[in-house]
């Protein structure tokens, strides 16, 4: 740590906060704006469920206390603003006495096991591709068929997700149509259990990686062509080193800078669109969270949910700009 | 190497046609098709709406889970000319549906990010040239601003409200395509300020005003154009997002809402490919375009990259 | 004179072609020359002579889509162009070693010095231990002046004559038997200039490989190789020992090469027609003024307080001297108002530049311009090169309607020795580096300003027209009564064209005086220095030693060499 510059490290805390504050600000104001009353809600979801409720006065009073609606504004917010840095966003009102934060807790390892791996894969292959789209030794074929491979890059995740669905699950039945493992499997350490939830995971995955490898190879194509002109890959060149290494250490390891904080700048983008792959493949996680409760109109738990996802994303790009020093050594000297 | 062996007068062909593309960049062919693939969708639309019976579009105005012509559903229905793309599952024909659904898409895409690049040039240029505190505060702001996703706040925000107009969501989306323009144009601009063609229309005594728009104004346009259509991708990525989700606009339809529809019918399983496959078509016919567009400027403004394909 | 069985490169009948949209181009034409073993041949010629593509030949490293389209290349036995991809791998480096450029951004970035030299001797040494790298690594280093600490550097850490060295280290760290050295020391100043290549031709010797040095810099030239090969559009015109070509060319060329080098003492490349008037001023103030003009950047002070007076009765040109970081692009933006001083006060015509009203402000513009380094950024690539003459011609009023402005960019065009037809309407890209910078000069000639600014005019243009465009200034002062401030690191040039130089080291203004004294005759160590590691087209001249850091330059006082009428610099 000691060797991260103390403004570098300050201005991107102070980021990390403002995003953070500001997304729950949003997600607090939004709400506070509409007509709709959440207590109102409810009631009516307990009118449904018992046919009649005799004193609703009373009760929407209850209610609006337990919500804590009650109160002037100004308290409702500092109340809110603590209990989100508590990970406390109340009860659901769906499903009336569960706190939103054990929902959470439930779908959080799905989303998050889903998205590092399909985020690692297409990091990857993409900006491998990219590179490979740019180097003089790239066979033929692989220089026709990456850029044909780009069409499915400018497909949104959904739009693949029920294109991979059609194709792998309701016409072959290679892999399951929906959820993140099978019915008849019980949850826990079982190799039943792990392979269900990869076969489950797989399509959903794939869609996100086809869809977004190809936002990597083309932010990569341009960088490599750029540090192909450089002078130290001809110099590179001149000390008559391999090809390959000249590649992965003197162009890949340049070209991937400014790729990295690419990373950081479209890992929300990227997130948001895993949530609706969630949703279209009734995953488990996150992204089903937030369906349901928008068909509930269940707003703790869309703010909660809102919440999180914002949150990790923040923090995502934290870690990134933190790690950032060590891999770019100019880094640790100039600050901007 | 072994192709220039065989066929080196075609080789040359391409070479000289290569080194004529270097001379006039916007005559690029990904250029052109993706221009045209758009216009092919704004066609669409308005020839549609001349030619084909609009009222199509309410539900229960033909039979329900109609194919296309030349196909068959399940229940052995052939498709009719009377609705040549088929029907959805409340009765509503499909063509009608693109017809007025494909042009919203393109109309939020682009009303979103003309607002956002409006946005974007104002406070990129005022950070740039003003610098200090405001610079900082703009800085500040578009960093925090990019890294939440535009799609979260938008579900906050349409859950809360309900229904929402086209219009009203555009100006939702534009709230958040302004980032990656103000920090674009805030760092051509500084850029630019040490540049020797600034210094010399300082020192002919040219006003801010001047330096902005003539000088630095028409060198920064392919990257301008470049990040409009990114956002315009952008844009509709979000609109049809929220409509998939079941909030989007609920009285007009959309490609999106149609697909939202399609799922939760269970058009999959039922096999009604067609119900949610054309409005998916469309949109990828849409992207398609927006990318071609995007690499054709890419190689407008770097040239190094029409040295490559 | 040259044995055959030590030749290590010969190149027969060698021709180079490339493709353009205007057809095929042929870069070298049937060149023919060979090098011996421990020679150093320079390949002396302007940029697009092909001396370059020639050198990368030589490694098939040619930039596509240009390929050599006839002749041999022999590299002591072996037939270059009969090898294959991995065969000339192979060669690279360990039979024949490029010192590029561009040694400012030859290096990668983001690994150490170490691991650079030590992938080098990998790639043709398989499995060489860490123990022995290191050694040799060091050995390399130490052997071009580097400490061996410099191994675990990054390259933004180094300067670039310490970049230039590492690239050095690496040209010759598998011995090989010829090293092309582009250009090496084209980025570093005159005494960096100098060390370096003296390191270069030690390290040479003791290896004893075959040299080609490139270049157009004939004093460079001179100074430090054996043979020189002359080229011209891509064909070889003279070819000869050294000290033949410089005491008695043949070709026109290599004469025009030769007197171009401006020289101290020498014949001036000037000749003035006639003395003009200053333009006639409304003010009885000096034109400029520095009251106690300081610039500190953080904790790096760019220039000590100066005071100085011009007073601008009768034009002059007051050089300002030094090498990079001196402090002298700080002095020139400071006068042009780019730059606001730490301290002090820039007065024009006793208005303070700080505190100028808008009116007055343009007044000042128009009346002190400028010439920028590098003429190409100095031209909107959007617009046709006539924008930058036109628009500062009507901001400032000066235009009387289309025509008038038309005729006023043809008249200095002219005046500046370019064909107005030829060269208005054409885009900047679409002219060569000298067209431009006399452009620049041209749009200076049309504003008729009071005092113009020249920041190293020519030290981006080619060798043999730095003399003209530099007489095109010397015509603004001349013929048009301009006051000039003329910002150089070459004194050679100051000396012949300046009626006052002051010499800058490290912010501070060390020597100063009429250029008959302070370059002629030298008294302080800096300037002593500067002027004994210019590179001289003669031979017989020593290329001096030392460098500027020494405790001697750092700790002499300024030295006053007399004064001139009409500049008073206040002694400090």
């Amino acid at each position: 740590m000691s060797r991260i510059p103390r403004d570098y490290l300050i201005n991107r805390l102070v980021t990390l906060v403002l995003t953070v504050l500001i997304a729950a600000t949003l997600i607090w104001i939004i709400p506070r704006l509409s007509p709709v009353d959440p207590a109102e809600i409810a009631l009516g979801r307990m009118a449904a469920g018992a046919g009649a409720v005799e004193n609703a006065g009373e009760i929407l009073e209850t209610l609006r206390a337990q919500m804590g609606i009650d109160q002037p504004l100004i308290v409702q917010y500092f109340k809110y603003i603590k209990g989100v840095l508590l990970f406390d966003f109340g009860l659901s009102t769906a499903a009336f006495p569960t706190p939103v934060s054990a929902l959470i807790a439930n779908a959080l390892p799905w989303t998050l096991g889903l998205m590092l791996i399909s985020l690692i894969i297409t990091f990857i292959i993409g900006n491998l591709l990219g590179a490979l789209m740019v180097w003089e030794k790239t066979p033929r074929l692989w220089k026709v068929a990456i850029p044909a491979a780009m069409v499915f890059t400018s497909i949104p995740p959904i739009l693949s997700g029920l294109l991979l669905m059609w194709i792998f699950a309701a016409t072959l039945g290679w892999f399951p149509l929906t959820g993140a493992y099978g019915l008849t499997v019980e949850p826990g350490w079982s190799w039943d259990f792990a392979t269900s939830v990869l076969h489950h995971g797989f399509l959903p995955a794939l869609s996100i990686v086809v869809v977004t490898f190809g936002f990597w190879a083309l932010g990569m194509r341009g960088l490599m062509i750029s540090v192909q002109g450089e002078d130290y890959t001809t110099l590179a060149k001149a000390k008559g080193l391999k090809p390959r290494y000249i590649l992965y250490k003197y162009m890949i390891r340049n070209a991937i800078l400014p790729q990295i904080t690419a990373f950081a700048l479209k890992i929300g983008l990227l997130i948001a669109g895993q949530v609706l792959v969630e949703r279209i493949f009734a995953y488990n996680g996150m992204g089903k969270l937030l369906y349901d409760a928008i068909l509930d109109q269940d707003f703790p738990v869309i703010q909660g949910v809102s919440y999180v996802i914002i949150l990790m994303t923040a923090l995502s790009v934290f870690i990134v700009d933190l790690i950032y020093p060590f891999i770019d050594p100019r880094v640790r000297h100039e600050v901007a | 190497m072994a192709e220039t062996l065989q066929t080196p007068t075609r080789a040359e062909k391409r070479q000289a046609r290569r080194l004529r593309r270097f001379d006039n960049p916007w005559l690029n062919p990904k250029l052109i098709w993706g221009v045209a693939l758009l216009l092919g969708i704004l066609l669409l639309g308005l020839i549609g709406r001349m030619l084909w019976n609009l009222d199509l579009v309410f539900t229960g105005s033909a039979t329900l889970k109609l194919p296309p012509v030349g196909f068959e559903n399940l229940r052995k229905q052939e498709g009719v000319w009377d609705f040549p793309l088929g029907t959805d599952g409340s009765g509503r024909d499909m063509l009608a549906l693109i017809i007025i659904g494909a042009p919203n898409s393109l109309f939020v895409g682009l009303l979103a990010s003309l607002i956002g690049m409006s946005t974007g040039i104002v406070l990129g240029f005022t950070a740039g040239f003003v610098g200090g505190r405001t610079d900082d505060v703009i800085r500040v702001l578009s960093d925090v601003m990019i890294t939440i996703p535009p799609l979260l706040i938008l579900v906050v925000f349409q859950a809360s409200f309900g229904d929402v107009s086209l219009t009203m969501m555009a100006l939702l989306i534009a709230g958040f395509v302004w980032q990656s323009p103000t920090r674009l144009i805030r760092a051509q601009v500084l850029s630019m300020k040490q540049s020797g063609y600034v210094q010399m229309a300082r020192l002919s005594g040219a006003s801010t005003g001047h330096i902005m728009f003539r000088e630095m104004m028409p060198n920064l346009v392919p990257y301008l154009f470049g990040s409009f259509i990114a956002n315009v991708t952008t844009s509709i990525v979000t609109a049809v997002g929220l409509e998939v989700l079941g909030l989007g606009p609920q009285r007009i339809p959309t490609l999106g809402r149609t697909i939202y529809e399609a799922i939760n019918a269970g058009a999959l399983i039922q096999n009604l490919w067609w119900w949610w496959g054309i409005p998916t078509l469309l949109l990828a016919v849409m992207f398609v375009g927006l990318l071609l567009i995007n690499l054709g400027l890419d190689e407008v403004s770097n040239p190094r990259l029409r040295k490559l394909s | 004179m040259l044995d055959d069985t030590e030749t290590v490169l010969t190149l027969t009948d060698l021709c180079i072609e490339f493709p353009t949209p205007r057809g095929l181009v042929q870069a070298v034409k049937d060149l023919n020359l060979s090098i011996a073993r421990g020679r150093r041949v320079g390949f002396i010629g302007e940029s697009g002579s092909g001396k370059t593509t020639t050198a990368l030949s030589v490694m098939q490293m040619l930039a596509k889509p240009g390929r050599v389209s006839g002749g041999q290349i022999d590299l002591g036995g072996t037939d270059v162009l009969a090898q294959g991809e991995e065969e000339m791998r192979r060669l690279r480096l360990s039979r024949v070693a490029y010192i590029p450029q561009g040694a400012m951004n030859s290096l990668n970035p983001i690994m150490r010095i170490e691991p650079q030299l030590w992938d080098a001797i990998l790639a043709h040494e398989p499995g060489v231990s860490r123990p022995d790298l290191k050694a040799r690594s060091d050995a390399a280093l130490v052997s071009v002046g580097l400490p061996v600490h410099a191994g675990r550097l990054y390259p933004h850490e180094l300067s670039g004559g310490m970049k230039q060295r590492v690239c050095i280290a690496l040209g010759i760290i598998l011995t090989p038997e010829l090293i092309i050295a582009d250009e090496p020391t084209s980025a570093l100043d005159v005494v960096t200039q100098r060390q370096v290549m003296q390191t270069l031709k030690e390290i040479q010797e003791k290896i004893g490989s075959g040299l080609i040095l490139i270049g157009h810099d004939m004093g460079l030239m001179a100074q430090s190789v054996d043979e020189l090969a002359v080229l011209k559009d891509g064909e070889l015109v003279e070819h000869g020992s050294v000290a033949q070509i410089i005491t008695a060319p043949e070709h026109p060329y290599t004469r025009d090469l030769i007197s171009s080098v401006p020289v101290v003492g020498g014949a001036s490349f000037l000749n003035p027609e006639r003395r003009a008037e200053a333009p006639k001023r409304d003010s009885s103030e000096p034109l400029l003024r520095f009251e106690g003009v300081s610039k500190v950047y953080g904790d790096v002070t760019a220039l000590r307080p100066l005071s100085f007076t011009l007073e601008g009765e009768v034009p002059q040109i007051i050089s300002i001297v030094g090498q990079s970081g001196s402090g002298k692009s700080t002095m020139g933006s400071i006068m042009l108002g780019f730059n606001p001083p730490t301290t002090g006060r820039v007065l024009f015509e006793g208005q303070d530049l700080a505190t100028m009203s808008a009116a007055a402000s343009l007044d000042f513009r128009k009346n002190v311009q400028a010439v920028f380094q590098d003429p190409y950024a100095c031209f909107n690539p959007f617009y046709r090169v006539n924008h930058a003459l036109k628009f500062p011609f009507k901001r400032f009023g000066l235009s009387e309607g289309e025509a008038h402005t038309q005729k006023a960019m043809e008249e200095a065009c002219v005046a500046v020795g370019l064909d107005p037809d030829l060269v208005l309407t054409r885009y900047p890209h679409q002219l060569s580096g000298g067209q431009r910078q006399r452009l620049i000069v041209a749009r200076a000639l049309m504003l008729s300003p009071k005092l113009l600014i020249a920041d190293e005019p020519v030290s981006m243009v080619d060798a043999s027209l730095r003399a003209t465009i530099l007489a095109n200034i010397y015509d603004l002062k001349d013929k048009h009564g301009i006051s000039i401030l003329y910002i150089t690191h070459d004194l050679a040039t100051a000396y012949h064209v300046s009626d006052y130089v002051m010499v800058l080291y490290k912010g501070q203004v060390v020597e100063a005086g009429p250029p008959k004294s302070v370059i002629g005759d030298p008294q302080h160590p800096y300037t002593q220095l500067l002027i004994a590691s210019i590179p001289w087209p003669d031979l017989n001249r020593p290329w001096g030693e030392g460098g500027a850091e020494d405790p001697g330059v750092q700790e002499a006082p300024t030295i006053h060499r007399g004064d001139v009428a009409g500049f008073d610099l206040v002694k400090g």
